[in-house]
């Protein structure tokens, strides 16, 4: 029975290809999707473990997301410091901004530390790190180089460095600057910090503020993504619908177009049950070569999207899953023709 | 009795909400080795036959013994083991899968019942070696001739060497050389331990036949006198689906044309009255009565033949009151 439906597939290949390709886009569209989801979680994962902190302090009464923690004063990293268990503790400041690169206007985070803390040393893909005021290290995302000057809240930086993978709230670059500067362009120069990035586990803390460990922070900072993912995992849902439809509708043709042959293999001795499968064996084999074709595609259309797309490993194990379920599930809409040929109507002339 | 016992066969099926009957009480004999033709205008049950003999059918009843086998009584397994082991199908169509080689089509039978490819395509080549087609084998069906299908057709209803092949108009899509082949490829397969069954509306396939079968007699009634008929309120004269050749005109009373409805129910089509006539239509055309007629009180008819019919009422077909049956 497989020899004849891979004869049939063979002999439908234009059909088969016309539908494979458009489930194959569809299927590559929701791959995209779940990887700006993990692109979400992979940026703020990146970026929060790129200040080597081994706890946070914020204000009380902070969500702990990253991007928009509550301002408090700098004074507050020196009695952090002095805390029992707090080896080094750090200010910083993350503010998202409003940059003027090559004449045009784009969103950033900056991040202000001192010079030659750890959270202002990000691994770069060129030039140098800060090393005084006016000088900024910029994601590579931001589409500058060393040597560039951008201006952020009408100051002038300019670029010593290039970092990549440094980004927050769906690909939007950050700019590591000096402290100093940082609260020049976000607080008018008040010394005033986001967070404590601290090194050591303080065994208490001055009243009126929190603790954090990385995780935390992640995990709230990913939060305020929550609608966005959300959004994007019910269109991954559409997504799955309509290749199940394109695979649906071409298995059901074919039903159709097959009619008299179920009843003529019924007639020669062929069940329902090896009918169906045969149908079922198309509709997988279709959304399993959709699949490997979305993988394909998927790759060339990350550029597409300004947000990081981060592939998760679970994706190719879960896609190929997924196409044998919609495979089946399409397949059943043409159950009821395969059950319900007549072996006699292959007598009709 | 024979090889093949056919006892009161009956058959009925809803058409269009109306009740068919093409087959009605069908008695026929067979034995091992002969060619049997089915003869017989369409819609006289010719199909519907072999379709019942083949297995895909289940009468509505009757009794069809073929070597022993109560076939009418198989389900199941043993159905499906008759269908493919005892009978080999050819259909009018040819009816072969698009998608596949002549080889490849020989060989789907085979592949069903779970016979080795090696072995199903061995006997797939030596049976359309047999039917003269080894130059065709890898040819679909649309890069052969109708007469090359049929042949692909009839070697496929030979894989499992069936005692029993019945095979369907299979003269219906083919010119006169490609029909010379295939008739004589089917007497030479009626041999004895095969029985071949041929329907067809052809009776130039009678003189190759050992048994004849005609499924539409001829009127034996063509020259008979015209008589009286007399029947009391709300007795039946004929019924829809009988075979008549005598059409009826009303002396006295009153007759009511009737379908049977599927579901039991009747519908009253008209009544005819005196000097009215009614069921001309089955007998001129040599089809089953299309409606049913019953006396409406005390009724006296005259019964007529064709030919008697048309020196009464010498008008054409199309000039008669409708409906007619």
């Amino acid at each position: 029975m497989l020899g004849i439906t891979i004869s049939d597939l063979l002999y439908r290949r234009r059909q088969f290809l016309i539908a494979t390709l458009g489930a194959g886009l569809v299927f590559a569209m929701t791959l995209l999707l779940a990887g700006l989801t993990a692109g979400f979680a992979a940026e703020i994962d990146q970026t929060v473990s790129g200040f080597h902190a081994d706890v946070w302090v914020v204000k009380t009464g902070s969500a702990g997301r990253i991007a928009s923690l509550a301002p408090m004063p700098e004074g507050v990293a020196l009695q952090v410091a002095r805390e029992p268990g707090v080896r080094r503790a750090t200010p910083v400041v993350i503010l998202p901004q409003t940059a003027s690169v090559n004449g045009g206007l784009q969103q950033v985070n900056v991040v202000g530390a001192p010079v030659g803390s750890a959270p202002a040393r990000q691994p770069l893909a060129s030039g140098t790190e800060v090393s005084g005021p006016g000088q900024v290290v910029v994601d590579a995302r931001l589409g500058v180089g060393a040597g560039a000057t951008i201006a952020i809240s009408g100051r002038p930086f300019t670029v010593v460095g290039v970092t990549q993978d440094r980004t927050l709230l769906g690909g939007t670059p950050n700019v590591y600057t000096e402290l100093r500067d940082a609260q020049a362009v976000a607080f008018q120069g008040a010394p005033i910090i986001s967070a404590v990035v601290v090194t050591g586990v303080p065994t208490s803390i001055p009243p009126g503020l929190a603790v954090f460990t990385t995780t935390g922070i992640e995990r709230a900072s990913l939060g305020q993504m929550a609608t966005a993912v959300q959004s994007i995992n019910n269109s991954k849902l559409f997504m799955w619908a309509i290749a199940a439809v394109i695979v649906a509708s071409l298995v059901y043709v074919t039903a159709l177009e097959r009619t008299r042959d179920f009843a003529v293999l019924k007639a020669l001795g062929a069940s329902s049950g090896k009918l169906y499968g045969g149908l079922a064996f198309q509709a997988v084999l279709v959304a399993l070569i959709a699949a490997l074709i979305a993988v394909v595609l998927a790759q060339f259309m990350t550029g597409v999207f300004k947000q990081p797309v981060d592939f998760p490993a679970s994706a190719f194990v879960v896609l190929p899953l997924s196409a044998v379920a919609v495979g089946l599930l399409s397949s059943l809409i043409a159950l009821r023709r395969a059950v319900s040929a007549d072996p006699a109507k292959a007598f009709a002339g | 009795m024979g090889e093949l016992e056919v006892r009161d066969l009956t058959v009925e099926f809803d058409s269009g909400g109306y009740k068919v009957r093409p087959l009605d009480k069908l008695c026929l004999d067979a034995d091992d080795g002969e060619l049997v033709v089915l003869l017989g205008p369409s819609g006289c049950g010719k199909t519907t036959l072999l379709s019942c003999l083949s297995g895909l059918l289940k009468p509505t009843d009757g009794t069809i013994r073929f070597q022993g086998i109560d076939v009418v009584g198989l389900a199941g397994a043993e159905l499906g083991a008759y269908r493919r082991k005892t009978v080999g199908v050819v259909f009018q169509a040819f009816n072969l899968l698009a998608s596949l080689s002549a080889r490849q089509n020989v060989m789907v039978p085979m592949t069903l019942a779970g016979v080795g490819r090696r072995e199903a395509t061995e006997r797939a080549l030596a049976l359309l070696e047999r039917v003269a087609l080894s130059e065709r084998v890898t040819h679909r069906p649309n890069q052969m001739s109708g007469g090359q299908q049929q042949r692909v057709a009839i070697a496929r209803a030979l894989v499992h060497d069936p005692p029993l092949v019945v095979a369907d108009e299979p003269t219906a899509h083919l010119d006169h050389i490609q029909v010379e082949g295939i008739l004589m490829l089917l007497r030479e397969l009626a041999a004895p331990g095969r029985m071949v069954i041929v329907s067809t509306h052809d009776d130039r396939i009678t003189h190759i036949a050992d048994r004849v079968i005609d499924l539409a007699p001829q009127s034996p009634n063509g020259n008979r006198a015209d008589v009286d008929v007399e029947l009391a309120d709300g007795q039946v004269l004929f019924e829809q689906g009988d075979r008549g050749d005598l059409v009826y005109a009303v002396v006295a009373g009153a007759v009511e044309i009737y379908r049977e409805r599927f579901d039991g129910s009747e519908e009253i089509l008209t009544c005819v009255g005196v000097g009215n006539y009614f069921g001309e239509i089955g007998p001129m055309l040599n089809l089953p009565r299309s409606a049913s007629a019953r006396a409406r009180g005390a009724t006296r008819l005259t019964a007529m033949s064709v030919r008697s019919f048309r020196k009464r009422f010498p008008m054409t077909v199309a000039d008669a009151r409708k409906p007619s049956v």
